[in-house]
Formats: C-alpha cells, structure tokens, sequence
C-alpha cells in the first residue's frame, strides 16, 4: 500500500523540462523550484559545462588565468540543494508537442508535463560570409572562448566582422589585454540597437577613440588563409585593400536556435512566438530569452528582447505562469546606447548581475 | 609524442561494461601501456560469475609516479561500455572528473536508461559515437573498446607509443590486418581524444621511469604466483580450477612443460592436494592451488602433511563465503580455516601476502619454507590480491634457495635413520624415498622417530611438541618479510595491525591520517602462523589504541591476535564483496585517535 501511494504522489509531480542553461533557462529553474517545491525539474544543455556567464567571456584573454569555474553562475552544488536536474551535452532533436516528448540525439525520448525552451541564439552569419564559415572562429561557448584566446598571441590582431554588441563588448576587453581589433561592416554594427545613420557615425568615432579600429563602410571580398610566416588569415575587402589577421571573428547578431522545434506544432517565426505571458501556440509550452519572439500590443508585432536583465525577467516570469500564474512581460531595460562621462560608449546589454 | 608534464601523477580510471563488451581488455591495455610507459599502476577487475552476455564487467586502474598502496575510493575518470551497469557507478567519479559514455546508441532507449541523465552536477561529460568511430574505423563495433581507450588515452595526454607497443604485442599472435585495424581503432580514438577540449584538470605527469620504457612489468597476484613457482624451480603442480585460484594453474600449465616440470589437473581438489603430498613426499618442489571450497576439501589431507612432514606449498586464493558464497567477489574469511582447519593440533606455516610483489616473494618462499621446516605452507591470497595488477620490478637474480631439506650428515644402515628425530629444532633430517641407505616409514597415525605407529602417551606428547617447535624458527626466515611497522616509529596514538590484501588500503590511510597530524602507525604481518609475536608485542606497546581492518564479518585476524597475545583491538570488519575504503578505515583511525587523546588528558 505504502509504495502504491508513493508511486500516485509521484504520478501527480510536475516535470517541468527547460532546454537551454543560459541566464533565462537558470532564472526559470529557480522560480520553478521556489514556486513548485514538490516538482522535478530537468534542465537540458547541449554545452558539457554548468550555467556560465557568457557575459564574462572576455576575461579569458586576461593574462591573470583562469579555468571554467570562474565563469559559473552557480557551483556545482547549487543545482543539489535546489533537486534540479542538469543534463549536459544532451541535444534536442524534436518535440513532440502533442506527445509530450523530448527526442534526444542519443535516443532517449524525455516526457514532460510543462516545457519551456530557453535554448538561446548562435552567431548569424550572413550569406555573403557564409562562404568563409572555416576560416573564421566561434565564440559562443568557454570552449571556444578559450581556444581563441590560446590562439591568440600577444598583442596579436582580431579582426571582427559585423561589430555588435556582443563583439563590440569583446572588442574593448581586448584593447584592454593589448591585442588590435579591426570591426569591418556596417549593417551589424552596435545591433541590437537601433542607431540613427547621424549618431552611426558619432559612436564610430568614439570606438575608433576607444582604439578600436573601424571599417564601417569596407565589406568581405574574400577570406584566405594566411601565407606562411604570415599572419593566419588574410582579407580582401571590397576596395581591393587587405588586412591580415590572426582570428576572424563574426559578430552579426544571433540567431535563435530551435531548429528541434520544427515539426512540434508550435507557431515559429524568427523565433518561437509567444503571447506576453511567454505561452507559445501549445498550451504546455512556453519560451523565454533570445530563442522568443514576444507580441508587443503596443508595436501590434513580434519582437525579440536581448540583455541580461530582459532575458532574465523572461525567464522569471515564464516559470511564473507555467506554476499556474498570470503575468505578462512588461518592464524593460533601456535600449539605447550610451556615452558615458569618460567618453566611451556603454550599453545597457553589456550588464549583468 | 605528448610531453609529458612535470607534475605527479595520481589518476584513477574505472571501465565498466558486460561481459563481451572489452572492458577487462580494454583495461589490460590500459594498465600494460602505462607500466611500460614507466608509471606505477594498480589495477583490479571485477567481473561477473557468468561467463558471457550479462554480467557487469569493471576494470580499475590507477596510474601513478609516486608509490601508493591500494586503489582510491573515487575514480577520476569513468567510461561507459554499457550504462545499465555504468549507471551504478557514476557515483564513484569525484569532483570534475570526466564520465566517457557511447553518445550514439544503436537502439531507442527507454528515458532514464542513458548515462548522461545520471551524472553528478560536478561531472564533466565526454559524449563519445565509440561504435560508429568503430565501425568506421575497422568495418565492425566489435572494436569499440578499443577505441574507447584510445579517446581516454588522447583526452588525459597519455604517451602514445606505448600503447601502440602493447597493443602489437597483444595480437603478435593474430593477423596482420586484424593487429592493423586495432591499431586504427586505437588512433581513431586518440585523435577524437586528443583533440577534444580538456575541461578536466587530471593531467599525466610525471612518471617514476621519468619518460622512459621502464622494467617494471603489469602483473596480476596471481600471476606473480606463478612467476614465484617458476623462480623457486617447482617441480609439479596439481589443481583443480576454481575461481579466483584458476588462473595460477592456467599460467603454470603454460610455463612447466618448458622447463620439463609437470603440471596436472586432478578431478577434485581431494586428488589435488594428495597428489600434491605425494610429489612432496618423493622430494619434488610441489604445489596446489584452491579457494576456500577447496581448502575445506583439502583439510583431512592437510593434517596427514603435517603428520607426515612432508613439503607441500597450497595456495588458497579467498572469496565470498561460505560454501559456494560470492564466487567472484573478494573476501578474508578463510584465515580460520587455513590457520585451525585440520583435525587435531595441526599447526602449519601460513603466508599472507599483501601485495603483488609480495605474492611473488611469498610463493617462492613458501617452497624454502616447505622444505626447510617440513610442513605444508598455505600462502593465502584473496580475489582482490589475485586479480589485483600492479607494476612490479622483479629481482634480476632469482632471489630463491634450492634444496632446502636438513642434510643427512651420517648414512649408516637401514635401521638407524630416524626420519623424525627428535632434534633440538625440532627439524629431522630428511631422506627422500628411494635412497637405500634411509628407509623408513611414514603414516598419517602417530608415529615414533622411525615413523612406526606409536599411540604411547609420551610419544604423542613429544611429537606434537616437536611440530609445533620447529616451526618457531620460522619467523625469522631469511628474505622475506614476515611483519613490517610503517608510520611513526615511537609512541602513537592508534596503531592499524592489518594483513592480506587490505593492507593496502590501511597504508593509504595511515598516510592520510599522518597528513591530518594523527600520531599513527601501521604494522603488517604475513606469517599468520606462527605468529611473529615480538614484533606484535612490541607495536601494541607503543599504540595507544589498536585497530584491526579485514574484509570478514567475525573477525578472526583479530581474534587471532587477541587470543596469542591476550591484547585489546578495535575491530573494523565489512564483508561487501569489495576492497575495504580507505575512507572507513581513516575515519576510524580518526575516532581511536580522539579517543586517545582524551585518555591522555584525563
């Protein structure tokens, strides 16, 4: 009798599933945990590492050193006190909406009561560039972070295609360590904000000020690979001019990734849409973060919101809801880009807590 | 070639699989390549009494540059041949070590079966697609072993060369192609290994050949038995297979017809030990091989070697018990048996060897022993000692003593060789049958000095005393350690008295505990009987408290100790089928040593 009434007490648990580690995915879980104390909460990451801050990434070029638990959100034993359930290098290959199924590469199928997909962006590589993919660096994981940095020898020159905020945050670190950084483009520069052509120019000067060179009006002819004894790569721009570097880094926006979501029946645009309370099209799925595209009734269209504290705020108020809550997203952080008194450009996304 | 860093070393690795999957021979590679590669290494397999199919297989090792002592309680590394049996291991990987597992399973598998949802927040996962890499690779997933150990090879930095050395080594037997795609399985794997990002911090370092291929050789216990026997110049062996014993025969069966000696498997191990009385008897370098089953078989015979005083070496390798108990689990619990079971006072010599080196020692020894004071002499191992790999330097000259037996300085005529004098030893001279000039008989009954029956009072009387005397000398038996103290040389705290196997993990954690400012010390003994008591003695004086760890639950070491020397012991007895942790034995060390202390202040 008493494991019968074991097995219906457990029968009657929530599995809440979030796919994706990164700020939105880690704040989801401890609303769920703190709002649903009896659940069982898996996390699902494609990364090997716990929750990492991204956002600290630059620090791997600082020459004091550092391994991958100075960069955790939280230690190992957080996810033990909190019974959440980490599951690293797992990838999603399809959701089965109606089923209630994860299907994961290693042939595992994973049931959920309530899902939130928090799977992030990857770097967007434009079609022009795409051409180039294996002769430029990733940057996106501490893997990566870490091979170009051992890549890189000192004072050594990183030229970045695109220059958003995220390569721009990178691109001052490095001036910092005392490397050469070299933005080229001019469609992705400082994106996501949204720069009138008039100020384009002035923050361009405040970079260039920042000594971070910039090529704002110059494209990609082509990419080669360095001669020897040379620098590792050798572009070609538009102007028939040419740069050598030793790292090419694209830095064009992200793009969400949720290719697992195809085929679940759930209404998917740019990214997963969802209504403000970050309910997709399937009542038990929700989304949060830089995988979503949130209806703002004020534009009367989808919308992805980027930064620390938005994607956090997301994930908060997603857990929310899926606890049975009703909350919409509402309060933002500010958008624009900034100078700030010593005359450097500052950005509300380059902040975390 | 890897450069190798200039650090220690101290890495443990545990396989775990079903039988057939290549986890003991993945392991061997494992292990053979780093004692070539000069690095010391302990290793132990556990697998399944079941020959094939099911049954879970780990293979452990732990390489090292520094000497240690037992195997650690947490693993730094672990690969999965099979998650259903890796699963339960994944708890024994310490904090960021790595957990290796087949990332492309060839079948659905049903939610919760995958390793990769057991792991510990602290775990690194290392994904691996083993069995297509496999496929590949060399046209067939039978080789995902060894590609598997090929990625951990790759992923910890471990020299190359040296496994490619093994591994031709290990198919010089088979095909070329075969050998070759091996090696390819290998590469495959080294490379996907090498090349993968170390998020571990567990490097190769240094090693105790510094680099070089080294002398040292991977040998199991058993093993070094049978190296011992060869060394000592047996002359024949009879057995009956049993596990964990069976593996002494199996080698010997290889080794003796080359150098003219005879080996034989009888039908029981009755047949066993009297064919071995009878080969002792005749004069030859004799010996036998069981395990507790057999030992209790053995018994009755037993008693007729001791009454007869004729030489005869048995080996009894323990496991789980009793009856037919764990067959393939470790254990201690023969030591009652092989001490006291005999009818009658039926004391003879008994070895316990606590390691590989000593396993080789000891059997060489057991024969001088044998001869020399005209007994039979139980060397008593158990599964994790014989199944246990180290790396071991053997001695260049055989260490061994032929022709042990007391001389016959005075031939006369037939009637006056007295094969069981009475002697100031105790030890008679001892003919052996066929030589005219020394006649004589032998019988299981009481006997006087020419070996007629005898059932006087008297006779009974001085001959058990001659028995038992002359085996006095034996504790201070030339070239082998009978006890041996480590740690603190003066007054301590608590003292850890051990033998056999568990030994080693008593000096892992005398080693701990000394690290922690415990005042502690360690005593070994390996002859059990009889028992070095000065020594004994002598250690209780200067221990505050004493513990005493074996793998049996009624503790008869301890027993042992306290019934010869009337002395107080805390015991620590587990009898789970493993090696005992360190961990249980410093937290106990831990306890004694509080405890002394506050005897000490009062």
């Amino acid at each position: 009798m008493r494991s019968k009434k074991r097995f219906e007490t457990m029968a009657k648990r929530e599995h809440y599933v979030v796919i994706g580690n990164g700020v939105a995915g880690t704040e989801a879980a401890l609303q769920l945990r703190q709002r649903d104390q009896n659940s069982h909460i898996t996390m699902l990451t494609a990364g090997k590492l716990l929750s990492i801050n991204r956002y600290e990434f630059p620090k791997v070029f600082s020459p004091c050193g550092s391994d991958w638990r100075d960069f955790l959100l939280h230690p190992p034993e957080y996810y033990d006190e909190h019974e959440i359930s980490i599951q690293r290098n797992i990838w999603v290959t399809h959701v089965n909406a109606a089923e209630k199924l994860l299907m994961l590469r290693h042939r595992e199928s994973l049931s959920y009561t309530k899902l939130l997909i928090a799977s992030g962006g990857g770097r967007y590589i434009p079609e022009s560039l795409n051409q180039f993919r294996d002769l430029m660096e990733k940057f996106g994981t501490y893997e990566e972070a870490k091979t170009v940095s051992e890549a890189l020898s000192k004072g050594g020159h990183v030229v970045m295609l695109g220059g958003d905020m995220i390569g721009l945050d990178l691109a001052r670190s490095l001036i910092k360590y005392g490397f050469r950084v070299t933005v080229i483009g001019q469609e992705y520069l400082f994106w996501p904000h949204h720069v009138e052509p008039a100020e384009k120019q002035r923050f361009t000067t405040i970079l260039q000020d920042m000594g971070i060179s910039v090529r704002s009006y110059a494209s990609v002819e082509s990419i080669e690979q360095g001669k020897s004894g040379r620098k590792a790569r050798h572009i070609v721009l538009n102007d028939g001019k040419t740069i050598d570097a030793d790292i090419i880094l694209s830095f064009c926006g992200l793009m969400p990734s949720l290719a697992f979501m195809a085929g679940a029946g759930v209404d998917i645009e740019r990214g997963v849409l969802v209504d403000p309370h970050l309910k997709s099209t399937d009542k038990n799925i929700w989304a949060a973060g830089d995988v979503c595209q949130i209806w703002s009734p004020e534009e009367n269209q989808y919308r992805f919101y980027y930064g620390w504290e938005n994607v956090k705020e997301m994930g908060r108020v997603a857990a929310f809801n899926m606890t049975g809550g009703n909350e919409s997203i509402s309060t933002f952080q500010d958008e624009k880009l900034i100078v700030t008194d010593t005359g450097e450009i500052d950005s509300p996304f380059w902040q975390f807590s | 070639m890897v450069k190798i860093g200039k650090h220690k070393t101290d890495i443990q690795i545990a396989i775990c699989g079903s039988a057939g999957d290549g986890t003991i021979a993945a392991g061997d590679i494992l292990k053979q390549a780093m004692a070539k590669a000069g690095y010391n290494v302990i290793a132990f397999d556990i697998y399944p009494p079941e020959i094939r199919g099911f049954g879970k297989c780990v293979a452990r090792a732990r390489i090292t540059s520094e000497q240690v002592y037992s195997l650690k309680s947490e693993s730094d590394a672990l690969v999965s041949l099979n998650d259903s049996h890796a699963i339960a291991h994944v708890q024994e990987v310490g904090r960021y070590g790595a957990v290796i597992y087949e990332d492309t399973p060839i079948s659905d598998i049903a939610e919760g079966a995958h390793i990769s949802s057991h792991l510990a927040p602290a775990h690194l996962p290392y994904g691996v697609a083993f069995r297509e890499i496999s496929e590949r690779v060399t046209g067939s997933a039978r080789s995902r072993n060894i590609v598997a150990v090929g990625y951990l090879a790759g992923l910890y930095d471990m020299p190359v060369e040296a496994f490619h050395h093994v591994i031709t080594q290990k198919f010089a037997t088979k095909s070329q192609a075969l050998a070759d795609s091996v090696l390819d399985g290998f590469n495959a794997g080294y490379h996907i290994g090498a090349n993968t990002f170390h998020l571990h911090f567990d490097r190769i370092g240094t090693s105790r050949g510094k680099g070089k291929q080294s002398d040292l050789v991977m040998m199991s216990g058993n093993a070094a038995v049978a190296r011992g026997c060869m060394d000592a110049e047996i002359d024949a062996f009879f057995g009956y297979p049993i596990t964990p014993a069976t593996t002494i025969m199996e080698t010997l069966a290889h080794e003796m017809p080359k150098r003219g000696a005879r080996m034989l498997q009888t039908e029981d191990e009755i047949s066993a030990i009297a064919a071995t009385i009878g080969a002792g008897y005749a004069g030859a370098r004799a010996a036998t091989a069981t395990s507790g089953p057999g030992l209790a078989l053995m018994s009755e015979m037993m008693g007729l070697g001791v009454m007869a005083e004729v030489p005869i070496v048995a080996f009894i390798s323990q496991r789980g018990g009793p009856s037919t108990g764990l067959p393939t689990k470790t254990e201690q619990s023969d030591l009652n048996l092989a001490v006291f079971g005999v009818a009658g006072d039926g004391q003879r010599i008994i070895l316990a060897p606590t390691n590989v080196e000593g396993c080789y020692k000891c059997a060489g020894k057991a024969f001088e022993m044998a001869e020399k004071y005209q007994t039979p002499v139980v060397v008593l191992l158990d599964l994790y000692l014989s199944n246990r790999y180290e790396a071991v330097e053997l001695p260049k000259k055989n260490p061994f003593a032929k022709n042990c037996s007391k001389p016959i300085t005075q031939k006369t005529n037939q009637s006056s060789y007295k094969r069981f004098k009475l002697t100031n030893d105790g030890i008679s001279p001892r003919a052996i049958p066929g030589d005219e000039a020394c006649m004589h008989t032998v019988t299981g009954l009481e006997h006087d000095e020419q070996g007629r029956p005898s059932d006087h009072p008297v006779m009974h009387q001085t001959m058990s005393e001659k028995r038992h005397k002359k085996l006095l000398g034996a504790v201070n038996h030339r070239g082998i350690t009978i006890s041996k103290r480590f740690g603190d040389k003066r007054k301590v705290d608590v003292g850890i008295l051990g033998w056999g196997s568990t030994f080693g993990e008593i000096l892992e954690a005398m080693i701990e505990a000394r690290k922690e400012g415990i005042r502690c010390s360690a005593m070994k003994v390996v002859m059990l009987s009889p028992l070095p008591l000065k020594p004994i003695n002598a250690f209780f004086d200067d221990c505050g408290e004493v513990l005493v760890p074996e793998l049996n639950y009624e503790a008869q070491f301890a027993s042992l100790i306290v019934g010869a020397t009337g002395r107080q012991v805390h015991r620590l007895n587990r009898v789970t089928g493993s090696p005992m942790r360190v961990r249980e034995i410093l937290a106990e060390i831990r306890r004694l040593a509080d405890k002394a202390q506050m005897i000490a202040a009062q």
